[in-house]
């Protein structure tokens, strides 16, 4: 063993013993920080990767919520079955809706993708208003839980590091592989790349797909774990959540999302637990945080620690603004 | 001469009201350095962009290597064996030297949509030997956008080969250098063109660049073929010293 899987495998035995010192209560956050941490990281493949911002990721997050809950209360099958299909029904789902928006979407970029994206977000926010013979309309789809042992917390919890921690496994290897190199060499010279003789769309509509596979997958955990899905995941407001995670993690960096999912998910929690104007302390907290590190968490960790050769992967690096 | 390895036909493109190209012909024999100057404006770079995909032809014909390739998209255009470098430096300045031949080397190998194999070692070694051919493999490690702009045009080069073209586009090859390493920049070109077997078409602005290595000049004005012929033959052509050798002096 070397430095190079020494910390990855320090993170995993922490997330394999960290349930067992919490209540209930943070067991329940700890689940959500491991979806969103997936949904931020899925989310970066696009901006962090092929420099994508996508302003309607939303979309795949609660098509995954809606999948996962309409497969357990409406498929009639077993709940045991029902919940061993969910994941492979929220991914297919998320990614056929990935690839009708963004057989429309990749074939712009900048502010116009961005905007495309949020537009069909917006569209699937209004399905889900108003369709409500199966989506229940404003009031969502409540009472979804876990089939027998996994109704529990602690159980529940290491079914979402399993998948979790296998998905980001994928993730992270189809960015290092040939195929994540093209992203990366995408995100800063689209037109270089087609004199490659690569097909630019073809691949950017392949990346938004798999990025919308797995939010859509950090949906269907979310949504079991915490028994409702409602409309709002879908609004404009829910898609704004995986940029700052991501941001606040660090784009230039894998996990750096992930890091940045758990410190916004916990910040939150801790501060709505503490006054009703949380939303205005986050903004304050986050803007100042993003202004003491624009590369985000990430960025300060690389800058003060492993600065020099012992990077402990090879993330793709960005140049300081 | 009668090995065309690109014809071009009566080529026209209009950007609204503006002829860029009125009705361009070219023919490169296979083997052949062609230059293609004219002064600023004349459409040499729409030309580029139109006879690699780039910019679709309002009408006209592009055949490369006896096959019609008008109107293809620049990824089908280079998977036939075309290859281009720019006017801009186009490289990826993220990635290190190597990794940017390596990408292109991928491509190449249709490895682009292999999500699960390692990217790192892959076709390293042929990477270094193109970074050792444009002398560059010192360099190899480096971010892109950190080499001096003459090396960036290396590099750019270096990708360009990793494709294994057979025909090589260069929109001005030495912008941006001073003048004594333009020529060498050029030289290098040369060089690997003639032992590789390419055949090169390039535009360039600086005429000693131009008579050193050009079999061909193509002198383009306001989006037409004015003059064609040897670098001697051009040179002695009246009108074309008039609209472009005596103003660019």
């Amino acid at each position: 063993m070397n430095a190079r899987h020494a910390a990855p495998l320090a993170a995993a035995a922490a997330l394999l013993a960290l349930p067992f010192g919490l209540t209930d209560f943070w067991i329940f956050i700890a689940v959500e920080v491991l979806a969103f941490a997936l949904y931020a990281v899925s989310f970066n493949v696009l901006l962090g990767y092929c420099g994508m911002l996508s302003f309607g990721h939303a979309a795949f997050f609660g098509v995954g919520g809606y999948t996962a809950a309409l497969v357990v209360k409406q498929s009639g099958l077993p709940p045991a079955l029902a919940f061993a299909c969910l994941p492979l029904a929220a991914m297919f789902v998320s990614a056929a809706a990935a690839l009708i928006i963004g057989f429309f979407s990749v074939r712009r970029t900048g502010i116009y993708f961005a905007m495309l994206t949020f537009a069909f977000q917006m569209l699937l926010y209004a399905i889900a208003l108003k369709a409500t013979p199966l989506t229940g309309g404003d009031d969502g789809l409540t009472g979804l839980k876990p089939p027998g042992l996994l109704a529990q917390p602690l159980a529940y919890y290491f079914f979402a590091l399993s998948i979790t921690g296998a998905s980001l496994y994928v993730l992270h290897r189809v960015v290092t592989s040939p195929f994540g190199y093209v992203l990366r060499a995408l995100r800063t010279n689209a037109l270089r790349v087609q004199y490659l003789g690569i097909d630019v769309r073809a691949h950017r509509l392949a990346a938004f797909m798999l990025s919308g596979a797995f939010a859509g997958l950090a949906g269907a955990i979310f949504a079991l774990s915490n028994g409702n899905v409602f409309p709002g995941w879908l609004n404009w407001t829910a898609s704004a959540t995986p940029v700052v995670m991501a941001v606040l993690g660090g784009t230039a960096s894998f996990l750096g999302p992930a890091l940045g999912a758990a410190g916004y998910v916990v910040l939150e929690v801790l501060i709505s637990g503490r006054t009703e104007y949380w939303s205005l302390a986050m903004g304050v907290i986050i803007v100042i945080l993003v202004l003491v590190m624009p590369e985000g968490l990430t960025g300060v960790w690389r800058k003060g620690i492993i600065r020099g050769g012992a990077c402990a992967t090879p993330l793709p690096t960005r140049e300081a603004r | 001469m009668s090995n065309p390895i690109l014809q071009v036909q009566s080529l026209v493109k209009s950007f609204g009201g503006l002829v860029a190209l009125g009705g361009v012909d070219l023919t490169v024999e296979a083997g052949e350095f062609r230059a293609i100057i004219g002064p600023n404006g004349a459409g040499k770079s729409t030309f580029f962009n139109t006879m690699t995909g780039l910019l679709r032809p309002d009408s006209g014909r592009v055949t490369f290597e006896d096959r019609d390739i008008t109107g293809e998209p620049p990824h089908r255009v280079v998977r036939r064996g075309v290859a281009r470098t720019f006017q801009i430096t186009s490289v990826f300045p993220e990635l290190s030297a190597l990794e940017n031949v390596q990408v292109a080397l991928l491509a190449h190998a249709r490895r682009s949509w292999s999500m699960w194999s390692r990217a790192r070692a892959l076709g390293a070694d042929r990477a270094h030997e193109l970074l050792a051919l444009v002398g560059l493999d010192g360099s190899a490690a480096n971010p892109a956008g950190t080499l001096a702009h003459g090396d960036q045009k290396r590099l750019e080069l270096a990708i360009a080969l990793a494709g294994e073209p057979r025909l090589l586009f260069l929109d001005e090859p030495t912008a941006g250098m001073a003048a004594q390493e333009r020529l060498e920049a050029i030289r290098l070109v040369h060089r690997i063109a003639g032992e590789l077997g390419l055949s090169c078409v390039f535009t360039e602005h600086d005429m000693a660049v131009v008579f050193a290595v050009a079999t061909r000049i193509t002198v383009m004005h306001q989006g037409r073929v004015l003059a064609e012929g040897t670098p001697a033959e051009v040179r002695a052509r009246p009108e074309v010293q008039q609209v472009y050798l005596g103003e660019a002096a």
